[in-house]
């Protein structure tokens, strides 16, 4: 091809080679498209709130993330049920307590903790496809949530609600966490034996044990994970939204595993990235917003999503393969 | 209304009881409780309900069962299925919360051809053979806009957040809203957004538009949406308009700080989960032998100003404002229903 002599496309077919690419010039172009109908400062607000709440999005696609890439048939659909679980469990302890934020958040971890564990479980020791088992244990989990909740709205602790809507120059400080959390498990992803073993596990199971990795030991490890992650976000959504709810992790399900598609992340398994699921969250927050703002009825609005989130997928697929 | 409803209860009291013992008929008779969904607070206090009424009755001995049955999925064919099984256990009467109101009528159809009453609430269904206790959604979303026309003569800017698209109860009272709006002209939706009757749903999608939005004088909502907006323009330090409530617990505790703080105004409105009780009273009435008309309009429960620590006080947290049906309440809503 003539555009490999260019110097300066070689940096730029790289640029265009990255999976995630799509997500973000999705995201930026639905913005643009937005900016007009927005008066004065309404650009920077619309960020803001996207950033605000695609940090949950974030939260549990990086959990969803790394159990998709262990290969096919991985996934977790126990996300919005240990959600709802962390969220409950936490405020209750908490009682609206300050001095208690600490406990709480040991306690929304030790949801996970156990969520996850017994995933791995059903999965390995009962030999239940994973789909089954995070689903049938979803069950589980959600009903313990309502016996233990009852769907009792507690009002979280006060600075720790204000740590969660804080801002700093317009951009929400727990986004800025989660921006720092991706970027460490990118690297955990990329440089660390457990990442590399779990890209190897999701590209062939066989062949990653031949060669030596603790395949059951990694699977557990990022089944908790993945737990783990869901339970934190429904510790912060419980802290932002004013209080934990039944249904709060509801919508919590496809995101997760939208987030993860759409940031390209591949469905098989074997190939995952983190910068993608920023991307896709942002999408997703602003296409609603763009659709919103353009006053469009609801059946032309989940029509055009459908439409839109096929282009970057069908854009973000489009690369060859690595060899 | 009430005073009205209560002289006609206390006339069909009185037929009852020169009709003779009432009671006795349905007391070896066995009713069901067909339930799509309990994941929200609101299913969670409808059971509740059930649950309190329908056992006192059958200590009381007025029916011999009364149990409730939950499907796990909230999907027709599961529903579909509980339904079938419920015919085969042997129950005299079906009462229904539907997750569709046209695809169960199959197995609702099948129930009836069995001799079983299907008494269908909230969730109603459409089959002609079973009865329906109807909310009248198109007038809630209409008495909204009555509302704000009385509060506000000179009308406004109003932001309306709506429940989960295709759900029919979200179109009835957007529709009602709408018709309120077009009566009553110095009254502007200027955008309309979806909820799913959800307080973080409603925050995320509020926040979304609220930078595209000029100042807003009122948002009229569906129930379960308006804290969630309140919350959504707390956070861009937006000035927080009239927003009309849902009945929550949730809503009615921030309606009752502000008019604390600042004497802000407003109302609420909503179906009483409590209604799962009035549609087991119809049920009996109907095992029972009484004529009972097949569609029948339960009113909604309404909060205003003056009455709002009273509801807030009855309200458990976490729940909604709720009323529970008595036998008399179902005979008058019956008589109600056959003028």
């Amino acid at each position: 091809m003539s555009a490999a002599r260019n110097p300066l496309a070689r940096p730029l077919a790289r640029l265009l080679e990255k999976p995630w690419l799509w997500a973000f010039v999705g995201a930026t172009l639905v913005w643009l498209a937005t900016i007009p109908f927005t008066p004065g400062r309404g650009a920077g607000d619309v960020l803001t709130a996207a950033f605000t709440f695609a940090t949950f999005f974030v939260i549990v696609g990086i959990g969803q993330m790394f159990v998709i890439t262990l290969g096919p048939g991985n996934v977790d659909l126990s996300i919005p049920a240990t959600i709802t679980l962390a969220g409950s469990v936490a405020t209750k302890l908490m009682d609206g307590q300050d001095a208690l934020i600490a406990l709480g958040f040991v306690a929304a971890l030790g949801c996970g903790l156990a969520v996850g564990a017994v995933n791995y479980a059903l999965i390995r020791a009962l030999r239940i496809p994973p789909i089954i088992a995070t689903l049938s244990s979803s069950f589980l989990i959600q009903s313990t949530a309502i016996a233990y909740g009852r769907g009792l709205r507690i009002k979280p602790p006060p600075m720790l609600a204000e740590f969660t809507t804080a801002r700093i120059f317009g951009m929400p400080v727990l986004a800025i966490c989660v921006i720092l959390l991706a970027a460490v498990m990118a690297v955990v992803l990329e440089r660390t034996i457990y990442g590399r073993s779990v890209i190897a596990i999701g590209q062939n199971q066989r062949a990653a044990r031949l060669a030596g990795i603790a395949v059951d030991r990694t699977r557990l490890a990022t089944y908790v994970m993945s737990a783990l992650f869901a339970s934190l976000c429904g510790y912060l959504l419980a802290a932002f939204s004013g209080g934990a709810s039944l249904n709060m992790g509801e919508e919590y399900l496809l995101a997760s595993i939208a987030v993860v598609v759409i940031g390209g992340t591949s469905v098989a398994g074997g190939f995952a990235n983190l910068p993608g699921l920023w991307g896709a969250a942002l999408f997703l927050f602003l296409i609603v917003t763009m659709l919103n703002t353009y006053g469009l009825g609801a059946g032309i609005r989940y029509v055009l999503t459908g439409l839109i989130i096929i282009a970057v997928i069908t854009a973000a697929g489009g690369r060859k393969p690595l060899r | 209304m009430e005073r009205m409803l209560q002289g006609v209860s206390l006339a069909v009291l009185a037929l009852a009881l020169a009709g003779g013992t009432a009671v006795a008929d349905t007391s070896d008779k066995r009713i069901a409780l067909s339930n799509n969904y309990a994941g929200n607070s609101w299913r969670q206090a409808m059971l509740r309900s059930w649950d309190k009424v329908t056992s006192q009755a059958v200590a009381d001995g007025v029916v011999a069962a009364a149990d409730a049955f939950t499907t796990a999925e909230n999907q027709v064919t599961e529903q579909a299925a509980m339904i079938q099984n419920l015919v085969l256990q042997g129950y005299d009467a079906i009462v229904l919360n539907a997750a569709s109101p046209d695809a169960l009528n199959g197995a609702v159809r099948e129930a009836c051809d069995a001799g079983i009453t299907v008494v269908s609430f909230d969730g109603i269904v459409t089959e002609p053979c079973a009865w329906r206790i109807a909310v009248d959604f198109h007038q809630m979303g209409k008495d909204e806009v009555l509302y704000l026309a009385e509060k506000m003569p000179d009308g406004g800017k109003l932001l309306e957040i709506r429940g989960l698209a295709g759900v029919f109860v979200d179109d009835e009272i957007s529709n009602g809203i709408h018709e309120g709006v077009a009566e009553n002209p110095q009254f502007e939706i200027v955008s309309s957004v979806h909820g799913d009757w959800d307080q973080a749903v409603a925050q995320r999608a509020v926040a979304g538009i609220l930078p595209s939005l000029p100042e807003i004088d009122a948002i009229v909502t569906q129930g379960g949406d308006g804290y969630g907006a309140a919350q959504a323009f707390d956070a861009a330090g937006r000035d927080i308009p009239l927003i009309i409530m849902g009945n929550r617990h949730d809503e009615l505790t921030w309606w009752k700080e502000q008019k604390d703080a600042s004497g802000y105004e407003t109302m609420s409105v909503s179906i009483a989960p409590g209604v799962a009780t009035l549609a087991f009273w119809v049920a009996q009435q109907i095992l029972d032998g009484a004529e009972v008309p097949q569609d029948l309009v339960v009113p909604f429960l309404r909060i205003d100003q003056d009455n709002l620590e009273e509801n807030l006080a009855n309200t458990e947290p976490g729940g909604v404002a709720n009323v529970e049906y008595t036998l008399e309440d179902a005979q008058a809503v019956i008589a109600a229903g056959g003028q």
